[in-house]
């Protein structure tokens, strides 16, 4: 259920935020917004509306040309080497194009999430198991990742993305490849996220299926400007405005 | 814990997919510690033996007629006053004959057609051990020349010359060799490493995208040198370890070995060529991970 906003503090908050690449190309242009913790959010628009680069913008693989982008309360263009390393293990990305281990298997792919933060093999053994099984791909652990169909590697990027039970996680068009089964094992994962470990969903997509009958907020990016989804409640739309 | 075992499961990792470069690096990097290990072997042996043999230097002045008693203080006033001796022993023609006799054993015989008196008289000085330098050498060997019926000097300044010169090329070829295996060992274990980090760039890059920290990523390419200077070292080591004792077994017994009384390395020193070539290795390693890994 989309949670309450009067009374939190955001866990994302963007601050008139522009990102423009080289030469001229605006991709995100003023861009103000908050989320909430344990919200789930879907960002939709058209390619290139510049979904993807909000995306990359909150977990600072890019850095806005101008505007505040802050985390959990925290700046992120203040935040340390060190610092963004920390944050990153807390926060799960499945990127549009993946970004796996061909050569590996499926569970060393996941494994590597919880790696990074030194969890124990028994632990990683059994989460990786757990997150298989809420993607059915349970029979595919042991199978090198490049054996795979896309939709198949396009569950295990999720699968590695929500490995740390990520307080925050963010999923670029995490539907891309997956036929109707598949988009609600997805759905059922991120509902199964958010319920359980309190984690703040946010989905880039342009597939109108994850999110035509959800109750929580939808926003439309076009031309790098965010406004709310035409077709939403107006409630969101004051949640968007708050 | 984890950590450590992610470090040395890491490790394992790296070694495993370049095993060939690996294998190859720790041939290198074995060869070179033979190499100058060897040289540096035979250099403080021979230093040794250089010690050695200036302390057992001793001039023998043969003489054309016998030392009178009267004579024996003022030859030995005049050799004392030129420079500092231990010794002073005058031999007769008779004590020669003697020691003569007594060295051949029970081949003396072959002296019974000699006269006592075929052997010179001569005049045995040993110097103090602090007149180490050849040139001092020679020149007292030139001062006793000038004494009273002096015919000859036999100071072996020759053979120790030929010995110090030997002892410098082989100076050299240490000097040499050690440079060889800093420049090998560096350089061989940085392009190992970056043949690592080119390996696994895909992979690196999604550790950092996943929050890996810095020591995460590099401590294990840095312990892969550091494996590689101790490997390689140890393997050197004992490679030179068996030949000296190859050489000690077939060259036993009296011959060139016995003369310089020829030892392995010190266990310090066994210990300090070790450990340089694990920080000479480590020192590429860092080389490496300080240029091709942006964290």
């Amino acid at each position: 259920m989309p949670k309450d906003a009067s009374t939190d503090k955001p866990l994302v908050e963007l601050v008139n935020v522009t990102k423009i690449y080289p030469p001229d190309v605006v991709a995100v242009e003023d861009v103000s917004l908050r989320i909430y913790k344990g919200e789930i959010l879907f960002l939709t628009g058209m390619s290139g509306a510049g979904k993807t680069t909000l995306i990359k913008l909150i977990c600072r693989l890019e850095t806005p040309t101008s505007g505040v982008i802050e985390v959990a309360g925290r700046d992120l263009s203040r935040i340390s080497t060190a610092g963004i390393q920390r944050m990153r293990q807390k926060i799960g990305v499945a990127y549009q194009e993946f970004r796996l281990l061909d050569k590996q298997t499926v569970l060393q792919n996941i494994a590597m999430a919880m790696e990074v933060t030194y969890a124990s093999t028994k632990d990683i053994q059994a989460r990786v198991e757990e997150l298989l099984a809420l993607l059915n791909l349970s029979d595919k652990r042991d199978k090198l990742v490049g054996e795979l169909s896309r939709g198949e590697q396009q569950r295990v990027a999720l699968a590695r993305a929500a490995a740390n039970g990520p307080s925050l996680l963010l999923a670029d068009e995490p539907t891309g490849n997956l036929d109707a089964a598949a988009t609600e094992l997805v759905v059922n994962l991120f509902r199964h996220l958010n319920e359980k470990n309190g984690s703040t969903i946010i989905v880039a997509t342009h597939d109108e299926s994850i999110y035509a009958e959800t109750q929580h907020r939808v926003m439309a990016l076009c031309n790098g400007k965010l406004s709310a989804h035409p077709n939403r409640a107006p409630r969101q739309i004051e949640l968007f405005e708050a | 814990m984890h950590f450590l075992a992610y470090i040395l499961r890491q490790t394992g990792k790296n070694l495993r997919q370049t095993w060939g470069t690996q294998v190859m690096t720790l041939l290198t990097v074995t060869l070179s510690v033979l190499l100058f290990a060897f040289f540096f072997l035979i250099y403080t042996n021979m230093l040794r033996a250089s010690t050695r043999l200036g302390n057992d230097v001793r001039l023998i002045v043969y003489l054309d007629q016998e030392v009178t008693a009267p004579m024996r203080p003022v030859l030995e006033k005049k050799i004392r006053g030129f420079a500092p001796v231990e010794k002073i022993v005058f031999v007769s023609r008779t004590e020669a004959f003697a020691r003569l006799s007594a060295q051949l054993g029970k081949e003396k015989d072959i002296l019974n057609d000699m006269g006592p008196d075929f052997l010179p008289p001569s005049i045995e000085v040993y110097p103090l051990k602090k007149l180490d330098d050849l040139t001092k050498i020679n020149q007292f060997s030139d001062f006793l020349l000038t004494l009273p019926h002096a015919a000859k000097v036999q100071s072996g300044s020759d053979w120790l010359r030929r010995f110090g010169y030997f002892t410098n090329l082989l100076r050299a070829v240490v000097l040499l060799s050690g440079s060889l295996l800093i420049i090998s060992m560096t350089f061989i274990v940085s392009y190992t490493l970056r043949l690592t980090v080119l390996s696994r760039q895909g992979e690196l890059e999604i550790l950092r995208l996943l929050g890996a920290t810095s020591a995460y990523i590099r401590l294990p390419l840095l312990l892969e040198g550091m494996l590689q200077g101790f490997l390689g070292s140890s393997c050197g080591l004992a490679a030179l370890y068996i030949l000296y004792q190859w050489i000690a077994r077939h060259f036993s017994g009296p011959g060139f070995l016995n003369l310089f009384d020829f030892a392995f390395f010190p266990p310090e020193l066994t210990t300090a060529i070790l450990l340089t070539s694990v920080l000479l290795c480590t020192g590429g390693s860092l080389f490496s991970i300080r240029r091709f890994i942006r964290v």
